[in-house]
């Protein structure tokens, strides 16, 4: 039937054909894959994606637009199915968000650098007051001064003279001599200023030229401070990306995809080689309680190669089993380990539990949990088993069906 | 200087800091069913028997709808639990509907027969009904009042008080406001 209509719709389809292919990705490629981490339908290998993309190939083939088949599917698994969600509502944040982060961004950035810029380079011509400049320009020309000149000045002196003279030998351009000439008689100007600072006839303007003109010369102090902060980060950014490959591997089946140094778990079979027996029962015992199974089955049938008769680790195997829907091997194993233990916790509890649940051996099950209440029981185990027996009681007396509870024991 | 380091702290920090701790609280991988309440998507499925069967035959009585596969751990879990409940309710106007979805045949009735099975199972060949009712994880439970509402949907392994709990409700037509969730599922 299937097979005729694709015959018949085959020569139709014929040129269109490889149109609804293209939709079909495009589709798929919008639709997140429910049973796998992340992935496309388009991408996914799994059998339910494969299903999906039959779904859509017969929809287009049907007629239907790509926005229909797109709003069954959100009518099917919500919202979350879709890789990007509408731009509605909390989805509208997705879309709104990245844009004024990166303008904020920007904006931040600009910002700072101005202030940056501002605070780092002061002016490079720093005022120099006309009186001083008029000083410098006598004393260059060889004209009298009104005091006698310092060494450092005498110095700057010289070096504008040299440097008139090359500019009129033609040693220099126009450009590059005002520049220069600019330069030297800014130092001039600074170096005649700070000897007349102590003066008490110093004006306010020297002081603005004094406070300029070391501060160009030196670094500021502040430097060290953005050597540590980029060494800091480039740390950080090494840190980061060398713990974060390490605690991140690739996903096996039913596995995590987290393990190592940030949980804790991860790669078990290379060095649990070398474990004792109580490092294999403790590392059982916490997958169980993770919910591992895989894991804690491996754990406990190591354990069981070391001791064939250890009672903890049939206790843990049989409530395995118990989950997975193996009633009479969870038996035997808890028989196991009672053989060893006679009154380890675990295993009377899952003892009861299969008796109770699944063989409707109500009377046996009462019998091993008031064993297991004899015991020293923490506060909320006794509640728990207590509560169960009374359960248990009450569809012996009224034939009511058991209450589902597998937890493990653990004291 | 120092109210605008707390402003940008407090005012951007703080709020961003909420907002990922937020998302830590939350399951990445659940996906909120948004059927519970509307009508359960029509279906005909080919029973393991042979015998055809549409959902619009059982309206009219509580449909117990419970999506699985032979290969799934937590499906084996409950499947005693559910023969158990099937027997309990089965004088109650409910009817119990199996539906093995991405299966082989053999291996699907090899269950039935393993567990002891006996209400009716159908054999979802290309998973479109699963598609239709949003499974994603297995097993899956949807429980449909007599009008054929959705009143209650369970991802994971189920426990006979649930199921006892969640019958009596949608045979009073009682919705629930929430999805229910075993403590472990498989997906594939």
């Amino acid at each position: 039937m299937v097979l005729a209509g694709l015959v018949l719709l085959a020569p139709a389809a014929g040129a269109g054909g490889e149109d609804i292919e293209e939709q079909l990705r495009a589709v798929a490629s919008g639709l997140r894959c429910p049973v796998c981490q992340n992935l496309s339908v388009a991408d996914s290998t799994s059998e339910l994606a494969l299903e999906m993309r039959t779904l859509i190939r017969d929809q287009l083939r049907a007629g239907k637009r790509p926005d229909e088949i797109r709003a069954y599917f959100v009518s099917k698994y919500g919202e979350w199915i879709l890789l990007s969600p509408t731009p509605r509502g909390v989805g509208l944040l997705v879309w709104v968000l990245p844009g004024l982060g990166m303008l904020a961004g920007l904006g931040g950035a600009t910002w700072a650098l101005r202030r940056w810029t501002r605070r780092s380079t002061p002016r490079p011509d720093a005022p120099v007051h006309g009186a001083t400049l008029a000083r410098i320009r006598t004393a260059v020309a060889g004209g009298d001064l009104s005091g006698p000149l310092s060494a450092e000045e005498l110095r700057h002196v010289e070096a504008l003279q040299e440097l008139e003279l090359d500019h009129r030998a033609g040693k220099l351009s126009d450009h590059d001599y005002a520049e220069l000439r600019a330069l030297y008689e800014a130092r001039a100007a600074a170096a005649l200023n700070s000897s007349e600072m102590p003066r008490p006839t110093a004006q306010p303007d020297r002081v603005l030229v004094v406070d300029r003109v070391p501060r160009r010369l030196g670094p500021t102090p502040r430097h060290w401070r953005w050597v540590a902060g980029g060494v800091f980060l480039v740390g950080f950014g090494m840190a980061v990306g060398i713990f974060l490959s390490g605690a991140v591997r690739a996903r096996e089946d039913g596995g995590s995809i987290t393990g190592d140094p940030l949980v804790g778990t991860g790669d078990a079979g290379a060095r649990e080689d070398s474990l004792d027996l109580r490092t294999l029962l403790e590392r059982g015992r916490r997958a169980l309680e993770a919910q591992d199974l895989r894991r804690a089955i491996d754990l406990f049938t190591r354990a069981l190669e070391r001791d064939p008769e250890e009672p903890t680790a049939h206790a843990s195997l049989g409530l395995i089993l118990l989950r997975g829907g193996h009633p009479n091997r969870a038996l035997k194993a808890f028989d196991r380990a009672l053989a060893r233990a006679p009154s380890l916790p675990q295993a009377l509890w899952g003892k009861g539990l299969v008796l109770h649940e699944s063989l409707g051996r109500t009377a046996e099950a009462i019998r091993t949990w008031e064993t297991l209440l004899a015991q020293d029981l923490s506060r909320e185990d006794r509640e728990r088993v207590t509560a169960m027996v009374a359960e248990a009681r009450a569809r012996i007396a009224g034939g009511t069906a058991p209450a589902e509870n597998v937890a493990p024991v653990t004291r | 200087m120092a109210w605008k380091r707390l402003l940008l702290v407090f005012g951007i920090g703080a709020p961003l800091i909420a907002v990922l701790a937020f998302g830590f609280t939350r399951d990445p991988r659940e996906i909120p069913s948004p059927l519970i309440g509307r009508q359960a998507p029509p279906f005909a499925v080919r029973l393991a028997d042979g015998r055809a069967l549409a959902l619009a035959d059982l309206r009219g009585r509580v449909v117990f709808l419970n999506f699985w596969a032979s290969w799934c751990p937590p499906c084996r879990a409950e499947a005693r639990a559910l023969e158990a409940s099937w027997r309990r309710h089965r004088d109650q106007d409910v009817v119990f509907l199996g539906v093995n979805m991405q299966d082989r045949e053999d291996a699907a009735r090899e269950f039935l027969r393993e567990f002891g099975i006996t209400y009716a199972n159908g054999l979802d060949g290309g998973n479109r009904i699963a598609i239709d009712y949003g499974v994603w994880g297995i097993p899956e439970t949807f429980i449909l009042d007599r009008n054929g509402r959705i009143t209650y949907k369970h991802i994971g392994a189920l426990g006979a008080e649930t199921i006892h709990a969640k019958l009596e409700e949608a045979l009073r037509g009682e919705v629930s406001r929430r999805e229910g969730k075993g403590d472990y599922r498989s997906i594939r």
